[in-house]
């Protein structure tokens, strides 16, 4: 039985019957069907066994990581199986994608499909980030998701844009498809999907693994940010048709990043790749090392690819230097002139910015209204990136005096331009002024 | 010459005629100048993206709408691709661009659409059947519009296409010689094929003649099994062709070209067989008796 009808009643294991309402979609493994259990709507996962390698073996591992449980509520997890028919096959429930949030692929398609209820016909409705804090939270939200997963000693396996959903509005991430995590080691017959899939699968020397995995992640993230195929340039386009063996020299064999600085035979090529052209010009240098230490010695030695922990760690700076200028021009500070070692002008309307230094980085940070940082960078035992902890506000009795406000739960000193420091308590601030000093607790800063 | 890996899967037939003229169109691809760096020359919004660069995949049904279609297999017919186009719209996600082109062949050859169409804005206009069996016709028109310079001109890369026939009845031409023609064609070489044989008629040997193999030839008696077959076909192809490479379970050698060669197209053989041995035979009246 590969496909369940509609109506039919499927059987749990522990018991109760999930009955069928709709199809959702329907994926290289199985199709997934809308069905009503324990009077709420999950979504089913039912199996063609006759495309699993190893379908026992699966269903085991599928049990374990139900036992397990999730990593994270970052996690669309696997929730009860099905009892196994006559046949062998099952399934398995999870809960349902919840509203607001979009895949991964109508966001690099920018465009979603609808069916118009009236004419019957597709309709195309954008789908993009609203703004571009949301989408370095997203890219910092997918990051950490597979930091806990690999933390709990589990590899995802088939991590390609599939395999998201993503709010546009606030950058939260759901990751799904759950169905292949694996400790790592193990493989229940899963090789991932092209493009995404590191090199020495391709060649067929390797299985997915947590190695795999931070392969799969950067051509995650760099779609994501740079809109395009971190190994598609000249090189592969002029093949024409993509044969199995074209796609074994370019994905695996003789893979060469588009941005390779020591080997330009694979550029992008305008009018195909206008985007990589374009975002590569306006990312910084510490977001493009990474990627291309990622895609070429990361390409051919596993241990050199990007950890978790690093990418973390770059795009929380990323997300700090996002300049939002009174003149609605938004970007990387590195989009704006670097006027003197403290000051940032916006390049269209001359608007400066000051910068504040923090104790526990070597970059500073470009002070806005409205900008923000978060609980991570002033506690560093914490990783919590979400929690606002400070923002730039403008003071309500002193119109055009800004000052930042304390949005934390901890006590913090500042040193007003008395020169005294003061106690800031939770929900209190203090003005931006020439010499402001900052004390955090373990973490400084100063303008 | 940039594609020559085409030339070496290629073990023996078809050396001497030009197959390759469709690719080798490396003086389209320019490298991207380097232009100055100044800051507000170009549109620098971060959040401003075209879609991602997709590759084309076209598939192209050739379907005999010969005199013996009529009645209860072209309504069938047209009933199924009408529901069927909305079901491959799913398959190419962002990496594939999905186009259709319909080829019909009867006493004469005609594309649905003078182009192929993608599959968003595809609506099928439903066939009529008169007339005798083109096939060769139809393979000679099919290897003429399978170029860079005519169907396939995508400005990216392209999947090779997928080829879908479906026919009732034997040959009213030489279809050998328009076959003959047709494997010179590289598109063709590398294309997913696969044939529906529908009714008695219909000559099995002759479809794996076109596909290459039998394991891509199915039959269908009945109605019910024309919609399933189809739709078999036609899904199975589209992902396998938007899609491909799985995974070996073997790690212990490295995959070379031979390794892949026709991969896409074993696999499937592969997987419409284990499709069609799980499909049961309708109660159908077939499609050759009570008329």
């Amino acid at each position: 039985m590969i496909e369940l009808e509609i109506g039919q009643e499927v059987e749990m294991e522990f018991g109760g019957k999930a009955k069928v309402l709709s199809v959702i979609g329907s994926g290289g493994q199985g199709i997934v069907y809308l069905v009503r259990f324990n009077g709420q709507k999950w979504a089913l996962k039912w199996y063609d066994i006759n495309k699993m390698a190893k379908p026992s073996a699966f269903r085991k591992n599928l049990q374990n990581n139900i036992n397990d449980g999730p990593p994270s509520n970052k996690f669309l997890w696997p929730k009860y199986l099905t009892k196994e028919a006559e046949d062998g096959t099952f399934g398995y429930i999870m809960e349902l994608k919840p509203e607001g949030f979009d895949s991964f692929v109508d966001i690099l398609n920018t465009y979603k499909l609808e069916i118009d209820p009236l004419s019957g016909r597709a309709v195309k409705r954008p789908v993009k980030f609203n703004t571009l804090s949301a989408m370095v939270t997203c890219v910092i939200n997918i990051v950490n998701a597979f930091r806990q997963l690999h933390r709990a000693g589990k590899s995802y396996q088939d991590l390609n844009d599939g395999g998201f959903f993503i709010n546009v509005n606030t950058g939260a991430v759901l990751v799904c498809d759950c169905d292949n995590i694996a400790p790592d080691g193990s493989n229940f017959g899963i090789g991932g999907k092209p493009g995404y899939m590191a090199p020495e699968i391709v060649r067929g020397i390797a299985q997915p693994n947590v190695q795999t995995d931070k392969y799969s992640l950067a051509v995650v993230l760099f779609k994501l940010l740079f809109r395009g195929d971190p190994m598609e340039g000249e090189k592969v386009v002029r093949d024409v048709c993509l044969t199995e063996s074209s796609e074994l020299k370019h994905y695996g064999q003789n893979a060469v990043f588009v941005y390779d600085p020591n080997d330009d035979s694979n550029r992008p090529v305008r009018g195909i790749h206008d985007n990589i052209i374009k975002f590569w010009r306006i990312y910084p240098d510490y977001i493009k090392d990474a990627f291309i230490r990622s895609f070429t010695t990361g390409i051919t030695d596993p241990t050199k690819r990007i950890i978790e922990n690093e990418w973390q760690k770059l795009f929380i700076r990323l997300r700090s230097e996002i300049i939002q200028c009174g003149c609605g021009r938004t970007n990387f500070s590195s989009m704006f002139i670097h006027q003197n070692e403290k000051t940032f002008k916006c390049p269209k309307c001359g608007m400066e910015f000051v910068t504040i230094g923090f104790s526990n980085r070597d970059y500073r940070t470009p002070l806005y209204l409205g900008c923000k940082f978060y609980t991570c960078e002033i506690i560093p035992e914490s990783d919590d990136f979400t929690a606002v902890a400070g923002e730039l506000v403008e003071n309500k009795l002193k119109p055009g005096v800004l000052g930042i406000k304390n949005c934390s739960d901890r006590q913090w000193k500042a040193k007003m331009p008395d020169g005294v420091f003061y106690d800031i308590a939770p929900g209190k601030g203090f003005p931006v002024w020439q010499g402001l000093e900052i004390d955090f607790g373990e973490v400084k800063a100063q303008i | 010459m940039s594609n020559e890996h085409f030339t070496e899967p290629e073990v023996n037939e078809n050396q001497n005629v030009s197959p390759l003229d469709d690719f080798d169109n490396a003086e389209t691809v320019s490298a991207p100048s380097v232009s100055d760096d100044s800051i507000l020359d170009f549109d620098d919004d971060p959040l401003s993206a075209t879609s991602v660069s997709k590759k084309s995949l076209v598939i192209f049904f050739l379907i005999d709408t010969s005199g013996s279609m009529k009645g209860k297999k072209m309504g069938e017919l047209n009933t199924v691709m009408e529901e069927l186009i909305p079901e491959i719209r799913r398959v190419g996600e962002a990496d594939t661009e999905v186009k259709v082109a319909v080829l019909t062949f009867s006493t004469e050859v005609r594309w649905m659409y003078s182009t192929p169409i993608p599959i968003e804005d595809f609506e099928w206009a439903r066939l009529r059947a008169s007339g005798v069996t083109s096939m060769g016709a139809a393979f000679k028109e099919l290897n003429h519009r399978m170029s860079r310079n005519s169907f396939l001109s995508s400005p990216s890369l392209s999947f090779a296409p997928v080829i879908f026939l479906m026919t009732d009845g034997y040959p009213s031409d030489d279809y050998k010689e328009g076959l003959k023609e047709l494997q010179t064609n590289s598109w063709y070489k590398f294309g997913l094929k696969a044939a529906l044989g529908i009714g008695q008629e219909a000559n099995d040997n002759i479809l794996a003649e076109f596909t290459g193999s039998k394991d891509t030839v199915v039959h269908a008696y009945s109605g019910g099994q024309l919609a399933q077959m189809i739709k078999i076909i036609a899904v199975t192809s589209s992902q396998i062709g938007s899609k491909s490479m799985t995974l070996s379970d073997d790690t212990t050698h490295e995959l070379g070209e031979e390794d892949v060669f026709a991969a896409k197209q074993k696999l499937l053989g592969q997987q419409i067989q284990e499709l069609v041995n799980t499909q049961t035979d309708g109660d159908d009246v077939p499609f050759d008796t009570g008329w």
